[in-house]
């Protein structure tokens, strides 16, 4: 028979669900209604219902045994959700590959016509198998003050002391060159092949600016006079691709990072699961990164 | 003396050879700098109006340039969002001093059959008219090989630095559907293997391709995803943009001006 170490004591009680007080665990009513509703209540902002927060897929009837966060639940995110324990998924991007997060693809989309689809069936068939909930939660998350996002993505490259007072998205750094930064970035994010960079390599730069997600020139442009180097997750290459080639031929000390918007916004939905932790104690809440998508050729 | 060419009397010929109808009410297709009367010296064909791009315009003596997309970093070329930059000063002086015109060539290009943008990609990535399933199609049938070894060879032919893929690179794949800058095909046609591109918006857009190619290796269907950057996509197709142009131009030079893969990747 195993015994205990004092060691594997604490570690067991301090582990969640292990940590919750046995009357929350037995109560096994809380609903993934109940949680959103909570959720509105503490967003901090007024609750808008013509975008695209809302249930995807699954009843919202369903107790909720775990909440799983992530930055878009893809069948891998789906199975790992499932063996943590948890029943609610919370993504930031659609789950059915369009804005339109329907179960069945509509038709137009560039001449595929509309009707069953066998990658959008299986998903929606393990969702079901599993009795998982989906729900969305992005243009709120993203209208909180300090943007969390930006937030979680300098936490996640460890320079969450270096973050502006007055604005999230402005960090100061040790000074690197543009090359080192971008190794460093691609091996603090795990990212494989999504990261691609316009600057001198071995242009010196300290001032950051943060802008996860997906953004206008209309943004770049305000940014760019205050730093070296803006980390974006995903722009428009007709944008500020454009923009900050030209800045570097104009011989402006400038540069540009992708590092892709998925992976770009893993972090905010780890701030998301420790947001959550604070008003829904009941059940355990675990963050699941997405990998990398890209990958490069050899 | 030879008679002046002007900007004008070059878009005039363009719109005469176009074989579609010139549409009136496109916002691309309309000078961005300079206007018809300036005096044509010679024609660079461009994908991006890139600053690079005119000043090596001007110093190779053209002061014409057809490029395919924008000048001014918003697809509306639409002054008011940054005129107040001092790059589009700095880059706006040094047009005017060097007497540039630039005329773009976005939505009628696309509307010309064939659509050069798509002879070019296909032509430099070496993917042969004999495979193409019907013309204009875009879909080609290649001898079969894997994801891998098809993303290395387009990355060697064209060029690129900064190529993405997703999918599994050991999938064996064959039937490739072939899109350009931003007109990325669907890749949930159950027709293709492989869809490649130039830019895709990652995700919340009418479909997202990594998404559902990563849930697609997941089940174990075949399916990858190419996506070689919108510049150097498009810039192919320039090329036969500028061989096109000089069949009715003689009497100055026409040349594509490349501008190349904007990126570098960390190693």
């Amino acid at each position: 028979m195993k015994t205990f170490s004092r060691r594997d004591f604490v570690t067991l009680a301090t582990a969640a669900p292990f940590g919750v007080p046995a009357i929350l665990q037995s109560r096994a009513t809380l609903t993934a209604q109940e949680i959103v509703e909570r959720i509105k209540q503490k967003i901090g902002t007024e609750w808008k219902t013509d975008g695209v927060d809302t249930f995807k897929a699954g009843d919202p009837a369903t107790p909720v045994k775990g909440i799983a966060t992530t930055a878009m639940a893809t069948l891998d995110v789906l199975k790992q959700a499932v063996k943590a324990g948890a029943n609610l998924v919370i993504t930031n991007e659609p789950t059915f590959y369009a804005r339109a997060d329907s179960a069945v693809p509509s038709g137009g989309r560039r001449g595929v016509a509309a009707g069953p689809d066998a990658v959008f069936t299986a998903k929606s068939d393990f969702i079901k198998n599993n009795r998982l909930v989906v729900w969305r939660l992005s243009d709120h998350w993203r209208q909180r003050t300090p943007d969390p996002l930006s937030v979680g993505l300098a936490d996640a490259l460890r320079w969450s002391k270096l973050r502006a007072a007055e604005d999230s998205r402005l960090v100061a750094i040790p000074p690197a060159t543009l090359e080192m930064l971008a190794s460093d970035i691609k091996k603090k994010l795990n990212s494989r092949g999504g990261i691609r960079v316009i600057g001198d390599p071995k242009l010196s730069v300290a001032k950051v600016g943060l802008l996860p997600g997906t953004t206008p020139v209309q943004t770049a442009l305000a940014l760019f006079p205050l730093v070296d180097v803006i980390i974006a997750g995903e722009v428009r290459e007709w944008e500020t691709v454009e923009l900050a080639r030209d800045r570097v031929t104009a011989g402006e000390r400038k540069s540009l990072m992708l590092i892709g918007r998925v992976v770009s916004e893993n972090p905010g939905m780890n701030e998301c699961a420790k947001w959550l932790k604070g008003f829904v104690p009941e059940v355990r809440t675990t963050w699941i990164p997405v990998e990398d998508p890209y990958w490069r050729p050899a | 003396m030879m008679r002046v060419l002007t900007a004008g009397e070059v878009i005039s010929r363009m719109k005469a050879r176009l074989g579609i109808p010139w549409r009136d009410n496109t916002y691309r297709d309309t000078f961005k700098f300079g206007g018809p009367e300036t005096e044509v010296r010679g024609i660079a064909t461009a994908m991006f109006c890139t600053f690079d791009v005119v000043k090596r315009a001007a110093e190779a003596g053209y002061n014409m340039i057809l490029p395919h997309e924008d000048t001014y970093w918003n697809d509306r070329d639409d002054i008011s969002i940054v005129s107040s930059d001092p790059l589009y000063k700095t880059k706006v002086d040094f047009m005017r001093e060097h007497n540039i015109v630039i005329f773009r060539v976005h939505d009628h290009m696309h509307s010309q059959r064939p659509d050069f943008l798509y002879v070019g990609l296909a032509r430099a990535l070496g993917l042969d008219s004999k495979y193409e399933t019907a013309p204009e199609s875009h879909r080609f049938i290649i001898p079969e090989t894997t994801l891998g070894a098809l993303a290395s060879d387009f990355q060697k032919r064209i060029g690129g630095r900064t190529v993405r893929v997703v999918g599994n690179p050991n999938a064996r794949v064959r039937r490739v559907l072939l899109g350009v800058g931003y007109a990325t095909p669907a890749i949930n046609n159950t027709d293709v293997d492989v869809v490649v591109s130039g830019e895709q918006q990652e995700t919340d857009g009418a479909l997202d391709s990594p998404e559902y190619v990563l849930d697609a290796v997941a089940l174990g269907i075949t399916k990858g995803w190419i996506m070689l950057g919108h510049a150097i996509s498009e810039e192919q197709g320039m090329l036969e943009m500028a061989q096109w142009v000089k069949s009715f131009i003689p009497e100055v030079p026409v040349e594509l001006i490349r501008s190349g893969d904007p990126f570098w990747a960390p190693k």
